[in-house]
């Protein structure tokens, strides 16, 4: 049965019973499933794992990586102790037709309830099993909590989605000592803004880089963070399972198929061999079981969003009283003096639901804009897809991401109004923007020349190659 | 009778006129190839010579038999430092280039 709780904006307390759900043994990190690398290509992942030739000062090449496995089902029975010796399942936030069971306590799991299961399935196998909703903005204000507390230990902060932290630790042992006592600052802090139970079960890895920090975290047991210095650092890769690297689960796959169950074997392959067959996932997989690539912790800068609400005195499920809604909060975020003078590029909205939970969609948008109707049109398809699945009490609204306001978005602006009234402009036709001439003609006047070119079509279906295309001189 | 015919426009100055540029033109390579014909070293313009540890693919084209014939024999390989490049050894020739596309 799905069980509904008042929800709880604020991050959890310090209350709770005694945790008992750390229901990963001592070996399950081999597993794929609980090695999950979801979080090198989730959000913020292009910042995750990037290679780097020069090292800025503001990076760190020791990192400790913090990790606390089932964080969202951890802070549901922090908000529910009475939960805590319950069969539990936390549902997917992503479906909405066939729900899916996305974490399951210990209890649940010992019934056979596995992450991934439909409703119907986990139901069967356990009768007993309570279902919970998830609250994506109770976890998200918790993650929030939980890097401020960190700041304090380090500046090089660098999440990597919901309960797993990286942060920098070059220079910090004069301050603080060694890394064991650097490890236990971090879980000191920790246990200001979190209950007791849940930073009890956070696993601790130190070593060179985020993969090596990371893979330690992933072998370590609650309490017992896992130190790796760096000369140990390639004996200590040779015995990992390859499903801790964070490259494609394919690759992993297909690797597992060819006998490949440890970064020591993987690392017995050329490296043409690996390009030859995987690409440049084989090329990165190699680097990181050798060592040869270590990727620092990267201070996180996040701009602090945009947030309005507007609180409904009824809950409304109608999708055209949410579409005005939205309207509305969009041309409320716009007006917001903190937005002035920059354009828009990532955008959330979010809905408080009628009986407790929430609901959230995110957009990225193709193209910087501050037009009211660019922001809401991709936030109102993504609601159509996956709609609130109740009724609405408050909507929220988060610009998220922000770029430079830019005179150059006009340049081969063919999405104006005008433009879209009139059809397609066609540089052929010689409706070229103004701003795109003057920038030729400046160009002219400096180097003779325009050097602008533009691709055209020759004979794309040639099968000889330089016969598809060719660049055509542009000068308007 | 009034002269009614309209004066053509004179030519644009050459270097007004639209310049057309090839896109994805071969470039010659040196390749060293075995007894069979297959490439085992390939040297690209100013570089070390590099062996080719992997053909990934290969393939062929005869065409334009009635004005220039072509035939070239297409090659994907990866080099021994990653580097993946797809060659052609152009039969009539018997000259080998890289190219992109």
């Amino acid at each position: 049965m799905a069980r509904s709780r008042a929800s709880a904006q604020s991050v959890p307390t310090r209350q709770g019973r005694g945790w008992a759900h750390d229901h990963s043994t001592d070996n399950d990190w081999l597993s794929t499933a609980a090695v999950d690398t979801s979080w090198a290509s989730g959000p913020g992942a292009g910042t995750v794992f990037q290679p780097t030739t020069s090292r800025a000062s503001t990076e760190s090449r020791q990192a400790l990586c913090l990790w606390l496995p089932t964080f969202e089902l951890r802070l549901e029975l922090v908000r529910s102790p009475e939960l805590d010796s319950t069969s539990v399942a936390l549902l997917s936030p992503d479906e909405r037709t066939r729900r899916t069971v996305w974490q399951v306590s210990e209890r649940a799991h010992e019934a056979g309830v596995r992450p991934g299961q439909l409703v119907s399935q986990a139901v069967s196998l356990c009768t007993s099993l309570t279902l919970l909703e998830p609250d994506p903005a109770h976890y998200d204000a918790a993650v929030d909590t939980m890097l401020e507390a960190l700041t304090e230990l380090t500046p090089v902060i660098e999440p990597a989605g919901r309960g797993r932290v990286f942060l920098g630790m070059d220079g910090l042992e004069r301050l603080f000592g060694s890394s064991t006592r650097q490890v236990d600052r971090a879980l000191s802090l920790l246990f200001r803004v979190f209950p007791s139970p849940l930073v009890a079960a956070t696993r601790a890895g130190v070593a060179p880089g985020k993969f090596g920090a990371w893979v330690a975290a992933a072998s370590a047991r609650s309490g017992r963070p896992v130190i790796v210095p760096e000369p140990r650092l390639l004996s200590f890769f040779t015995e990992c399972p390859i499903g801790s690297l964070p490259v494609d689960p394919l690759v992993i796959q297909r690797l597992e198929r060819l006998g490949v169950r440890t970064l020591g074997e993987l690392r017995r392959f050329p490296e043409p061999a690996l390009v030859a067959q995987f690409g440049e996932e084989g090329r990165h997989a190699l680097n990181w079981a050798t060592a040869r690539r270590i990727d620092p912790v990267r201070p996180w800068h996040r701009p602090r969003p945009i947030r309005v609400s507007l609180d409904f005195p009824n809950p409304i499920g109608l999708t055209g009283t949410l579409h005005s809604a939205l309207d509305r909060l969009v041309e409320r975020s716009l007006a917001r003096p903190a937005r002035r003078g920059r354009s828009v590029t990532g955008v959330r909205m979010g809905a408080r639901l009628e009986g407790g939970g929430s609901w959230f969609v995110e957009t990225v948008l193709r193209e910087p804009t501050s037009d009211r109707e660019r922001i809401a049109a991709p936030l109102r398809a993504k609601m159509a897809i996956a709609p609130p699945p109740r009724a609405v009490e408050t909507l929220l609204l988060e610009l998220t991401e922000f770029g430079v306001q830019s005179t150059q978005t006009q340049l081969f602006d063919r999405n104006i109004d005008g433009a879209r009234a009139a059809g397609e402009l066609d540089f052929n036709q010689g409706e070229v923007p103004v701003s795109l001439r003057d920038a030729v003609k400046e160009l002219k006047l400096r180097i003779g020349h325009s050097p602008l070119y533009r691709v055209v079509e020759v004979d794309p279906w040639s099968r000889i190659p330089e016969r598809r295309h060719a660049l055509l001189s542009f000068d308007p | 009778m009034p002269y009614s015919a309209s004066i053509p426009e004179p030519a644009p100055p050459m270097h007004h006129r639209p310049r057309l540029k090839p896109l994805g033109t071969p470039k010659s390579v040196v390749v060293r190839t075995d007894e069979h014909g297959t490439p085992i070293y390939v040297r690209l313009p100013g570089k070390p010579a590099r062996r080719v540890a992997v053909i990934r693919e290969r393939w062929r084209i005869d065409d334009e038999w009635w004005r220039h014939t072509i035939s070239r024999d297409y090659l994907t390989v990866v080099l021994d430092d990653g580097k993946a490049l797809t060659l052609y050894h152009d039969l009539l020739m018997d000259a080998w280039y890289m190219q992109r596309g």
